[in-house]
């Protein structure tokens, strides 16, 4: 008897090892007409994944991750398996494609494909837009509040003046607040010259007085209560903050302008290509699209859809008319050592800060 | 021999009823902490994964300035914090023990009821509080006391009090269980023999309580050095714990190696710590877990 209870308590116990087995696999079985939709929480509105259901009779399961991290590690454990549309940030499609883990796409099954802004297409992570589809890009700017800081805000080298002491918030993206630096002295983004991203740290560091803080999630509640008045964020963050008191004032930096943009790809083994397919035509109609980017937040990638979008939100979901391609440069992949020196670099500047 | 049998037989069940329990050790505990301390010694590869090459780069790396200063600037927020929390700790925990049967349910009540709130909702609380124009701002200013908004939230204080708040009652229930023990009759003992209170105190009720007083040290200490939110939510992330660090190594320069010799060094400071506590209290447990 007591033998038998052991090898029962030992079965109980095992349980929850296979249960987690089971509904592994139950998540990666696709039956037909599902789609697996792999990205961040979200990023469509319900009536649009609605829609696209009650059109097609596909089946959405929407899966999410939290960062490009979890997704490319999750995306290698299935050898590009498991899902069908992953959006996801420019540099880890990079690193996926590169992995051979991203399909070609078959153009002439996407008939909108034509519908995309130029301006996002043939960027470093898929120089022939063979891969990928852009999903909405993401400008990092300056908001300031007027009514509580005296000068005129033009660019980063503003952020540096003595007025901004303490009053000055920051994203916490690495590459984003050293490339200020980078672009206060002239330089690319993208420079793995180990020298430029030091010299590119000293004058952070001058910088650090202002900081009152740095933070990725919700950094507009601080604008709006007032616990600073300027802050370097991200475009969904300048979309909050403007719709929640119209007089703060949006930069576009006079040293260029910093861009990521997210994508859709179709991994290389998706059980269900041809419903990829189907719904990244679906996403990029004008009427969808419109939805989706007033929904998210973020600037429009679609061509067709920039005369759609309302008033309100045109300002800062379309580029402004007298932008020039060439004043905006992609964050990319840089080396092991580049990497290392800014790591260096942001973690003195975020010791200097304290 | 049939008696034998049957211990053989009882044994195997023994066996097979803690079997899985050991088998999720070695597999969830053991296993993970083998692959870091291997992780630590390979190389990263230039922009996502691991090298198979053997290398002791990722130690020397610790060395750079900037990362020893962390360290030190995490033991420091750990001292300071830790001998707050004794400060407060030891006297609530001493006094919760002398309390009443009712008054004991009581209080233990109050102080298990917020751990039913998620830690990091209740920090959120301390953000409506320091925050310009939060609770404490307006009372401040209402009794005079300030004129001009207050910058309380996203300093180093806030994030002192954040980890005070956080770790307090681990400090409390360690000291409490440790003074419940402690016969007051030896204490009344001591003062009849002529010790004044204040020796009455060092010499026999801080060394009865020293085991739970040092174990509160070390759920505090260790603790202390990785909350890496609370510095985030609380210091506006302009005070770095070894724990930023580690997170940004794996999340943003996704170098593992080094991440994982980072937490390689913090997993021997922490059992440095625990080897001290064993040593000095005598005692192998931690007081106030079990």
């Amino acid at each position: 008897m007591k033998k038998f209870f052991a090898c029962a308590l030992a079965l109980l116990l095992a349980v929850p090892f296979f249960a987690g087995c089971q509904s592994k696999t139950g998540e990666s079985a696709v039956g037909n007409g599902q789609l697996n939709l792999y990205t961040w929480e979200g990023m469509f509105p319900q009536e649009v994944l609605d829609g696209f259901t009650e059109e097609t009779g596909i089946k959405l399961n929407y899966v999410n991750f939290d960062t490009d991290e979890t997704m490319l590690s999750k995306l290698e454990a299935a050898e590009g398996g498991d899902y069908d549309v992953i959006i996801a940030d420019d540099y880890i499609i990079e690193t996926a494609i590169s992995e051979g883990l991203v399909q070609k796409l078959e153009k002439e099954k996407i008939p909108n494909f034509k519908n995309i802004n130029p301006v996002y297409q043939g960027q470093f992570y898929d120089p022939q837009d063979e891969y990928t589809v852009p999903y909405g890009a993401g400008v990092q700017t300056i908001v300031y509040d007027p009514a509580r800081v005296d000068l005129t805000i033009t660019g980063y080298e503003d952020l540096w003046d003595q007025g901004l002491k303490g009053e000055v918030g920051i994203i916490g993206s690495t590459r984003v607040i050293d490339g200020m630096a980078l672009k206060v002295l002239g330089e690319s983004y993208n420079t793995e010259d180990p020298e430029k991203i030091k010299a590119a740290g000293e004058k952070l560091l001058e910088l650090a007085p202002n900081i009152r803080l740095i933070k990725d999630d919700n950094l507009q509640d601080d604008l709006i209560s007032g616990e600073v008045s300027a802050a370097v964020m991200y475009t969904s963050q300048v979309t909050t903050a403007k719709l929640t008191n119209p007089e703060l004032q949006v930069v576009y930096p006079k040293e260029g302008i910093g861009f990521g943009v997210m994508a859709q790809f179709i991994p290389a083994k998706a059980p269900n290509a041809e419903a990829a397919y189907r719904f990244i035509d679906y996403i990029l109609r004008p009427e969808i699209s419109v939805q989706c980017f007033e929904y998210m937040g973020y600037y429009c990638t679609n061509k067709e859809a920039d005369s759609l979008i309302s008033e309100e939100y045109r300002e800062f979901l379309t580029l402004p008319e007298d932008f020039q391609a060439e004043d905006m440069e992609m964050i990319g992949n840089i080396s092991a050592e580049a990497w290392d020196e800014h790591m260096k670099v942001w973690n003195e500047f975020k010791a200097a800060c304290g | 021999m049939k008696h034998m049998g049957k211990k053989k037989k009882w044994f195997k069940g023994q066996v097979l009823t803690v079997l899985p329990l050991y088998l999720f050790t070695l597999l969830f505990v053991l296993g993970p902490m083998i692959y870091m301390v291997v992780l630590s010694f390979l190389t990263r590869a230039e922009t996502w994964g691991i090298l198979p090459e053997l290398t002791l780069k990722n130690y020397q790396d610790i060395g750079e300035p900037i990362y020893l200063k962390t360290f030190w600037e995490s033991i420091k927020l750990a001292v300071v914090s830790t001998l707050l929390i004794v400060a407060i700790g030891y006297p609530f925990g001493y006094f919760m023990a002398k309390l009443t049967g009712k008054w004991k349910k009581r209080v233990t009540m109050l102080l298990m009821i917020p751990f039913w709130t998620s830690s990091l909702i209740r920090l959120y609380g301390w953000i409506i509080i320091f925050r310009a124009g939060g609770v404490l701002d307006k009372l401040l200013n209402a009794l005079h006391v300030t004129e001009e908004p207050l910058k309380l939230l996203y300093t180093y204080p806030a994030v002192v009090v954040g980890m005070v708040y956080a770790l307090l009652p681990f400090m409390i229930f360690a000291v409490y269980s440790s003074a419940e023990k402690l016969d007051f009759s030896l204490v009344e003992a001591a003062r009849d023999l002529g010790a004044s209170p204040w020796k009455a105190f060092l010499t026999v009720t801080l060394k009865l309580t020293l085991p739970g007083l040092l174990s509160g040290v070390v759920l505090t200490f260790v603790p202390s050095m990785g909350l890496f939110f609370i510095a985030d939510i609380l210091g506006g992330n302009k005070v770095i714990l070894v724990g930023n660090l580690i997170q940004d190594q794996l999340m943003k320069a996704h170098n593992w190696p080094f991440a994982a010799s980072l937490s390689v060094i913090l997993l021997a400071l922490t059992s440095v710590m625990i080897y001290l506590y064993r040593k000095i209290s005598g005692v192998k447990e931690l007081e106030g877990l079990v």
